[in-house]
Parts: C-alpha cells; sequence; structure tokens
C-alpha cells in the first residue's frame, strides 16, 4: 500500500533525473558561453563592442541571414507541392513520397554534403551538363554560396514536408469539394481554402527551417565559400584557428538570442507543443 | 492537379537523386570524385574496414551512440511520465527545458562544452561525448515516448491493480508490453541522433574518441579521401535501418497482439 502511493504522488521525483541532468550539462555550459562572452580577454562588453565594429562580423551577420531566409523560401516552394500531393492523394504516389521524404530525413548531414560535392566537384555530372551548352570551362560550383545554398535546401525540405503534411492530413476534403460545388474554380478553392487552413503548417516550417538554417554548420563550412561564412562557421573558426574564445562566445550568444527570440515569439503566439507534429 | 503531381514527382527525385549518387561512387575505381565511375570494384570497402582510421571510429561512433541511447531512455522515460501524468507546479518550465536542446544551435553548444568539459577534464574523453549526446537526443526522445504515453488507456493499469497487482508488477506486465515499441523507437532515434552529430563531437571527442562523423568531416577538409563514400554508404544504409525499423516494430506488435487471441479461440 506504501509503495503505491509512492508511485502515485512523484513527479518531482521522475522529473528529477532529467532535470539535474540538463541543468548541469545543458544549462552550466551555456552559462559558460554567457559569462566568456563578458569575461575574456578582460571583463566588460569589448567583445560586443569589437564585434559591432568589424565589417568582417556585419558582413557574416548579414550573410547568415540572407542565406536562412533563401532557404527557407526556397523549401517552403518546393515541400508544398510535395506534401500537398502526399496529403491529398491516395496509395502509391502518396506513400512514395513520404518514404523519400522519411529517407532523406534520416540521411546524415554528411552524406548529403558528399553527394553534392561529387554533383558539383569538377569531374561531376552538372559541370559535364553545362559544358555541353557551350560553357567551357564550365563555371565553378562548389565551394560557393550556391552550393551550401542548394545543400541546405535540400537538407531542410523533409522538416518543411513534415510540419506542412501533419497540418495538411487534417484538413476535411469534403471543404474543397462544397466550395466546388458552389462553382468555385480550382484555383479559387486552393487560394480561399487550402491555403489558409495549411497556415499553420507553414508558420511551423518557416520557423523550425530558419531557426536551423541560422545555425547550420557542417554544410555552409564544407560546401561554401570561404569568403563568404555564416555566423556558426565563423565561430567554429575563432575557436579553432584564432583562439579567440571570447570573441566566439559573444558570437555564440548573439545567435543564441536570436534562435531563442525568433523561438519565443513563435511559442508566444503560436504555443510550442505543435512545432513538432502538428499536435495542439 | 496533373501539373501539381508532376511538379512533386521532380521535386521528390530531386531529393532522393543525390543520395543515389553516393552507393555507386563506393564501389568505384576511380581515385576522386569522378562521375559516373570508370569501373566498379570494392577496394575502398577492403581499405574502410582495415583502416583502423576508419574502424576506430565507426566502433566509437556504434559505443557512444549506444550508451546515450541507453542514459537518454533512463533520464527521459521517467520525466515523460510525470509532464502526460502528473500536473505540478513549473511543469510548462520544465517541458520548456526538456525541449530547447532542440532549437539552440550545436556550434553554441560546442563551444559551451569545449570550456566547461575542458575544466571537467571530460575534453577527448567518450563520457563529454555521451553526456553531450545525451542532450541532443532527450527532446527527440520524449516527443515519442508523450505521445505513446497520451495514447495510453489508463484503465488497463487501474484494472490489473484492482486485481491486487502491486505497482512494479502492474508496470512490467501491462505498462511496459504496451510502450515496448515507443520505448524501442524512442531509443532507435537517440542513437541515430548521437550517430549522426557532427559538430559537437568535432569540437571536443579529440582524436582517440573520434566519432565517424568527425573522422569524415576532416576527411572532407583535408582532401577528398575516396575511402569517405564508403562511410557515407553505410550512413546512407543506417538511415534506410531508422526509415524500416519503426514499420517492422509495428508489423511484429501486430503479429504478437494476435496471437493471444487465436490460441484462447
Amino acid at each position: 500500500m506504501r509503495r503505491k502511493r509512492w508511485i502515485h504522488t512523484s513527479p518531482l521525483l521522475l522529473g528529477l533525473p532529467a532535470g539535474i541532468f540538463l541543468l548541469a550539462f545543458f544549462i552550466v555550459p551555456l552559462g559558460y558561453v554567457t559569462l566568456l562572452s563578458f569575461t575574456e580577454p578582460s571583463w566588460g562588453i569589448g567583445n560586443y563592442r569589437d564585434l559591432f565594429n568589424s565589417r568582417l562580423f556585419l558582413a557574416t551577420l548579414g550573410n547568415t541571414f540572407w542565406t536562412a531566409i533563401l532557404v527557407t523560401g526556397l523549401s517552403l516552394l518546393l515541400a508544398y507541392p510535395l506534401a500537398y500531393v502526399a496529403a491529398t492523394s491516395k496509395g502509391t504516389i502518396s506513400r512514395t513520397i513520404l518514404l523519400v521524404v522519411a529517407l532523406s530525413f534520416w540521411t546524415s548531414y554528411l552524406v548529403r554534403t558528399y553527394a553534392w560535392m561529387v554533383i558539383l566537384g569538377v569531374q561531376g555530372p552538372l559541370p559535364a551538363f553545362i559544358a555541353v551548352f557551350g560553357y567551357s570551362p564550365p563555371p565553378r560550383l562548389l565551394f560557393t554560396n550556391f552550393a551550401a545554398t542548394l545543400g541546405m535546401t535540400h537538407g531542410l525540405i523533409p522538416f518543411m514536408t513534415m510540419a506542412l503534411f501533419a497540418v495538411m492530413k487534417r484538413i476535411d476534403p469534403r471543404l474543397l469539394d462544397a466550395a466546388g460545388s458552389l462553382g468555385a474554380k480550382p484555383w479559387r478553392v486552393f487560394w480561399h481554402i487550402y491555403l489558409p487552413l495549411s497556415a499553420p503548417g507553414i508558420i511551423n516550417g518557416i520557423t523550425l527551417v530558419f531557426i536551423t538554417c541560422l545555425g547550420f554548420y557542417v554544410m555552409p563550412v564544407l560546401l561554401g565559400s570561404p569568403r563568404e561564412q555564416t555566423i556558426a562557421g565563423l565561430i567554429g573558426d575563432r575557436m579553432e584557428q584564432v583562439l579567440d574564445f571570447g570573441g566566439a562566445a559573444a558570437m555564440a550568444l548573439i545567435l543564441l538570442a536570436v534562435s531563442l527570440g525568433l523561438f519565443a515569439v513563435y511559442s508566444r503566439y503560436f504555443g510550442m507543443d505543435r512545432l513538432w507534429g502538428g499536435r495542439a | 492537379m496533373m501539373l501539381v503531381r508532376f511538379a512533386a514527382i521532380l521535386i521528390a527525385v530531386f531529393l532522393a537523386a543525390p543520395l543515389l549518387v553516393v552507393v555507386p561512387m563506393s564501389f568505384s575505381t576511380a581515385p576522386s570524385l569522378q562521375f559516373p565511375p570508370p569501373a566498379l570494384w570494392l577496394g575502398y570497402y577492403e581499405r574502410f574496414f582495415s583502416d583502423p582510421n576508419w574502424t576506430g571510429p565507426l566502433l566509437n561512433s556504434i559505443l557512444i551512440g549506444a550508451a546515450t541511447a541507453g542514459l537518454t531512455m533512463v533520464v527521459a522515460v521517467p520525466a515523460a511520465f510525470a509532464l502526460v501524468r502528473y500536473r505540478f507546479p513549473g511543469r510548462s518550465m520544465f517541458n520548456l527545458l526538456l525541449m530547447t536542446p532542440l532549437i539552440v544551435p550545436h556550434i553554441v553548444m560546442a563551444l559551451g562544452y569545449y570550456v566547461y568539459f575542458g575544466e571537467l577534464r571530460l575534453l577527448q574523453s567518450y563520457l563529454g561525448v555521451i553526456l553531450a549526446h545525451t542532450c541532443f537526443s532527450i527532446p527527440v526522445a520524449m516527443l515519442i515516448i508523450t505521445a505513446a504515453l497520451k495514447g495510453f488507456d489508463l484503465s488497463l493499469e487501474r484494472a490489473a491493480m484492482s486485481l491486487g497487482a502491486p505497482p512494479l508488477t502492474v508496470f512490467r506486465l501491462v505498462t511496459m508490453p504496451i510502450l515496448a515499441p515507443a520505448f524501442v523507437i524512442a531509443g532507435l532515434f537517440a542513437f541515430i541522433h548521437s550517430f549522426d552529430e557532427t559538430v559537437v563531437a568535432l569540437f571536443i571527442s579529440g582524436r582517440d574518441v573520434a566519432t565517424l562523423p568527425r573522422q569524415m568531416f576532416n576527411s572532407f577538409r583535408m582532401e577528398a579521401d575516396p575511402v569517405i563514400s564508403v562511410a557515407s554508404s553505410l550512413l546512407l544504409a543506417a538511415a534506410l535501418v531508422g526509415v524500416m525499423v519503426p514499420t517492422a516494430v509495428n508489423s511484429v506488435r501486430r503479429a504478437l497482439n494476435t496471437r493471444p487471441s487465436t490460441i484462447a479461440s
């Protein structure tokens, strides 16, 4: 009898391991980053002042935002028809799309990076294809902003598709039939009914993809241009090559603040439980 | 509609085609990134599995992934029960704490761990990487376990208890078997999450406990070693497992669920 009560009255005990773990190995490291940005090499806001006086940092910040906007827009544009067809049609086509999206979702970014290196590389199929049209020698594709944007878009389409699909699947198809039977043309049905109903999925998707893009490290560093970096790459450089931990920490804190700020705005207006899987 | 379908198929091809490049490359004889391959052989597989610079990281990744999956489950399962079954002060804060590791950029955590684990003397150790990866895996596991718990019919537990089963027996004989598929999937996702993680491992794992992604990343940066294609193919196979296992687990469960009733009848 006593043990029964023990199991019934212990949310604190059940939550304690996770709480302590995340406090010790998630919050404290973030505290170290914060502290470092104000104390290394000397006390004060010197690191931040230096950053906002640095043309390199401001250009990198601009490039990071621009890339994130571009990738988010492109992946929405490409994922929407994919999710739409997966959600509205039956049978093989829908199942095939979901399988491809799932496989792509599970594939490591390094594997995708490798694939793009092969495709865009000097001996790869895409430059060879371009050369057919008389561009000789073909333009350099690898290690450019183009390659990074392409790779990131390809990498994030699965996330966007899943966010859209979760919402689209619950749109009642009878609403569309009703509008059609009342005389609305297909594009009007789409514009006035389907699109507004799928809006929560669009908001979930762009939030998820945009925040992921801002902090993306692997693809911009390996596929992108070394001269036009994103902020994550710059943080890595400061740590590894310059050993300027204070500057790296200040940049990391700015990146963290922007990511969490966007997420806070999102969860304030849309509720955070919906971000993954569309559950209310 | 036909046009949209056609567009969707093209986009699906765009998603899948680049990945399909990887497998033929691993059988290629070309010493550099030449596509299509001039001829096929198994030489790079042989080299991958005989070179300690690749087999070491592969083994490390498997070890770290398994330990991460175990630790994640130990921490996340009770937390999921607390979140779904109880209302307590600070519950939404607790939920937020469990989910934020998904939002924080890995490069920020990499810097934090580099400094923090430096002081704890956990840099370049298995434990350090496992602890870091567990942080990232907790939210993923939580999403799966809480979803399964929300769909759990509490009257099953009450029935067992009213028949006199002590709480741990109820958990072992009723709760656990019903939730087992969700636990398996959550553990697997935690494993794959750790197996794929690149950025934190890159900065804190060092040479001795280097993971496969770290080795691949460095190999990309140095020179395009063709053995990378083998590593990539293996990771692609892991992705395929990730896609297949949840379906397999569900069908096994369905098969197991139907068996007792057929025996009874």
